[in-house]
């Protein structure tokens, strides 16, 4: 039966090629502007830690002194001092933990290859490449040894590698920064995530750091900050072991704990921190700090961006305009074969048959409306891609491509079904007595 | 004309007149709401900088050399930098300076005026900048005077003459209405000596480019000195004659390279960086553009559609009606008044429609508040949309001949 309806749909749909080309041309445009715009919205929601996103908390400690005035919005340091994530690294509750920043300095390529030039560098322990599931292609994290006996080891990423190492397995290469030569252990598979899961108080949409060294490298090495920092204090910044000991904040600190048990033992131990830190005569505000999930820190930071809401409602909405419209000429296209339906409906067939044999129809109108909608809104999306700097990472996956579908089914379904009703509830052969 | 008949007409096609009624309430609501958020980020985008953001590059420069690592080395050569830019055809003024454009943050401190006794006064953002900085930026000094050569001494250090230009603002958030210039100011945590206001700065709210009119990004606060180190680099702001832009940061770069190679410069036009900054907003505005028409066409076209539908199926009675002495006028003015009413009815709900939907999109989106002229000007245009779908359709039944009445089918 189901052949027998689709073939019916398939002549009907033939029979009136311009009408069937505005029905399949109003759909597509409707799925095409809403599956490229709730793709966008998509991009800022998906889960940027797959699978423990609620797991890794932002750590916020209030390190102010007591007379400071900062922006009325802001309760809270947004960074932690270096001295305070040198201590809290010494907390045995977190799985893991790492204290993070940006430098930058001068990387030497092989003459032939390339001038020199200067990259941001992050500068982390092992933990980040774990705790953010970010893929390694060649290598891996350096050992965790490293984290407290530093060594000049390095990952980079897959554009690195290509340009210094023309893509090749380059673990156990040096690579001249500074003047210093670094060895890598580990070559980073293509990432580029839409916000840098680590990275979401500043710049979030910013492509993820080429390269990547041990946090323990900070003091002997010198590394300068590339990032914000923000100093309340009036301290002697004469010497990098000055500005290391000062109370300027320039690193994130992040931790991950697997549940709520881990959460309050850290809660604790943190509570435990600034009480001795208020021993010494730090901490001279109330006892203040805050531990923060990706999710939250998102909401917090008001992304995904509030115009990509609104474009991601207002395509719905277009959506269910160019649906409406459907209805009106699906409407006239089966009244006028009313005659047709009350000739089939005297022959034998049932109310439901003409029902579903119309519902059919819309449904294949919506289908390859869809198709034709989806294939339209990568145009779309290759134009936003090219205005956003996280552009690289807008494109349509498996859940958006099956969420597109099923949005072109429920608008044929919501265009078909009344008039798919009305022409079904014509009297058999009403229309024989008057002809 | 009596409507009585078009009102019994329309509730024996209830089917057509909801539909129409809800397209047309929707696609009012999305379209007031589009322009809306246009209008608004618009103006976010043409809020005037108050500098001459067409004609301005930023260049950095990153040294790498060790030599550069000397003061006196370094020093020299910023001097040496800025006789060579300013030499190059189509530079108008230049400048050294730490400030920055389009940056979305900068660097800032409390400030209070040196006979106060406060602890904490105004954040003020803080810059240091060579003399040609005002020329350079197209900053208009409405009182006082812009920096000399003879007022940054030796080396990167704002020393000796402690003097500071001012913003509007920022002399109003310090001083209130007294005369600030003269004044001395001084840093809340008094870790550098108090300095002399010598000129203040008409408007200005850069970098931070946020809109908090009066608020800490349109203070500011400028020092004369040379500014950079071996670390963070050097950076120039270049002013060109119109139009030269392109030509003299191709022209720069050859030249700062050619004079130092141990160095890697990067350059950047204000413009550039200027769009860089908005592309959210342009997005924003571009694509609700386009679903703006989209949605005006597919709505035109329902109409055109629902209406050429109500013309087909009445036919017979139209061509009664004609044969029982309705002129054409008549026709064309039924279907017309008929399609108003059923235009004006979506309007109606789509009133609330908007609304509700800004009430959705303001609690996504801060201060796009539904302004009582979009709603009147979206009523215009919809009116006239409904107007230019419906002409067709009507012309068509107007033309029905009286003698149609006569046949049979």
């Amino acid at each position: 039966m189901f052949t027998y309806h689709l073939k019916i749909a398939v002549a009907s749909l033939r029979r009136n090629p311009v009408l069937t080309a505005l029905l399949i041309g109003g759909i597509a445009l409707g799925i095409c502007v809403s599956t490229a715009f709730v793709t966008l919205q998509h991009m800022f929601t998906q889960e940027l830690v797959p699978g423990k996103s609620d797991q890794i908390f932002y750590v916020r400690l209030d390190t102010w002194g007591k007379d400071v005035k900062r922006f009325a919005e802001q309760t809270i340091p947004d960074q932690v001092t270096y001295k305070d994530a040198a201590a809290l690294l010494r907390s045995p509750v977190p799985v893991r933990q790492t204290p993070t920043f940006i430098t930058t300095a001068f990387v030497h390529p092989d003459p032939k290859i390339a001038r020199p030039y200067q990259p941001q560098i992050r500068v982390t322990n092992s933990d980040l490449f774990e705790m953010f599931r970010i893929p390694f292609r060649y290598g891996g994290p350096w050992p965790k040894s490293v984290d407290t006996k530093p060594e000049q080891v390095i990952v980079i990423d897959h554009a690195t590698n290509a340009r210094l190492f023309g893509g090749a397995n380059s673990v156990g290469k040096t690579i001249r920064v500074g003047e210093r030569h670094f060895r890598v252990v580990g070559v980073l598979e293509r990432w580029r995530p839409p916000m840098r899961p680590y990275e979401l108080m500043r710049n979030p949409l910013g492509a993820p750091e080429p390269m990547y060294i041990p946090f323990s490298l900070t003091p002997s090495l010198e590394l300068p900050p590339a990032g914000n920092d923000s100093a309340w204090k009036n301290e002697e910044m004469d010497t990098y072991a000055q500005f290391l000991n000062s109370e300027v904040m320039w690193m994130q600190y992040w931790v991950e704990l697997p549940d709520a048990k881990a959460v309050d033992a850290y809660r604790d131990w943190l509570r435990g921190y600034i009480l001795e830190q208020k021993k010494l005569g730090r901490f001279e505000r109330p006892l203040h700090f805050e531990l923060t999930t990706i999710p939250n820190l998102l909401e917090e930071m008001r992304l995904p961006l509030d115009g990509v809401k609104a474009l991601s409602i207002v395509s719905l909405l277009f959506l269910a305009v160019c649906s409406l419209n459907l209805v009106g000429i699906l409407l006239g296209k089966f009244l006028a074969r009313i005659p047709e339906v009350s000739v089939r409906r005297a022959l034998g067939a049932s109310r439901a048959q003409i029902f579903w044999q119309h519902v059919i129809e819309c449904e294949l109108i919506g289908l390859v409306g869809g198709a034709l909608g989806i294939l339209m809104s990568l145009g779309i999306l290759s134009v936003l891609a090219r205005f956003m700097p996280n552009g690289e990472a807008l494109r349509l996956d498996g859940e958006m491509l099956l969420t597109a579908s099923f949005l072109s089914l429920v608008a044929g379904l919501i265009a078909g079904v009344y008039p798919a009703w009305r022409v079904c509830s014509v009297p058999p052969a009403m229309q024989l007595k008057v002809q | 004309m009596n409507i009585g008949p078009i009102l019994r007409a329309m509730k024996h096609n209830r089917t057509r007149v909801v539909l129409i009624v809800l397209e047309i309430a929707i696609t009012f609501a999305i379209v007031t709401n589009c322009v809306n958020v246009i209008i608004a980020e618009r103006k976010k985008m043409t809020r005037p900088s108050g500098f001459d953001d067409d004609n301005i590059i930023r260049i950095h420069t990153r040294p790498f050399a060790p030599e550069f690592a000397e003061m006196s080395f370094l020093d020299t050569s910023i001097d040496a930098d800025l006789r060579l830019l300013a030499s190059i055809p189509g530079v108008r003024a230049v400048a050294n300076t730490n400030f920055q454009m389009w940056e979305g943050g900068g660097s800032s401190s409390s400030y209070v005026p040196a006979s106060s006794a406060l602890k904490d006064g105004p954040q003020i953002q803080n810059y240091f900048a060579t003399h040609g900085i005002a020329e350079t930026l197209g900053l208009k000094i409405v009182a006082g005077r812009g920096f000399r050569q003879s007022d940054h001494g030796i080396g990167t250090q704002p020393d000796p003459a402690n003097v500071a230009l001012i913003t509007r603002d920022a002399a109003r958030a310090m001083f209130g209405d007294q005369n600030p210039l003269g004044q001395a100011v001084q840093r809340a945590d008094r870790s550098l000596p108090p300095f002399t206001v010598v000129g203040i700065i008409d408007s200005f709210y850069n970098p931070y480019g946020i809109n908090d009119e009066g608020g800490m990004s349109t203070r500011a606060l400028i020092r004369p000195a040379r500014v950079g180190s071996s670390g963070n680099g050097v950076s120039y702001m270049v002013r060109t004659e119109p139009g030269a832009v392109n030509a003299v940061v191709t022209e720069a770069e050859r030249r700062l390279a050619q004079a130092n190679p141990g160095r890697v410069i990067e350059s950047e036009t204000m413009l550039g960086k200027r769009n860089r900054w908005f592309s959210g907003s342009q997005v924003v505005v571009t694509t609700m553009t386009g679903i703006i028409i989209a949605l005006i066409v597919v709505t035109a076209l329902g109409l055109l559609g629902l209406t050429s539908l109500a013309v087909a199926e009445r036919t017979k009675q139209i061509g009664t009606r004609r044969a029982l002495g309705a002129t054409r006028a008549d026709i064309l003015r039924y279907f017309l008044i008929e399609n108003w009413l059923v235009t004006t009815a979506g309007l109606a709900l789509g009133v609330v429609g908007a609304f509700a939907l800004n009430v959705l999109l303001v609690s996504q989106i801060s201060d796009v508040k539904m302004g009582w002229q979009l709603v009147v000007a979206g009523m215009v245009l919809l009116w006239l949309n409904g107007l230019a779908s419906t002409i067709p359709p009507a012309l068509r039944a107007m033309y029905i001949p009286p003698s149609i009445a006569t046949r049979s089918v």
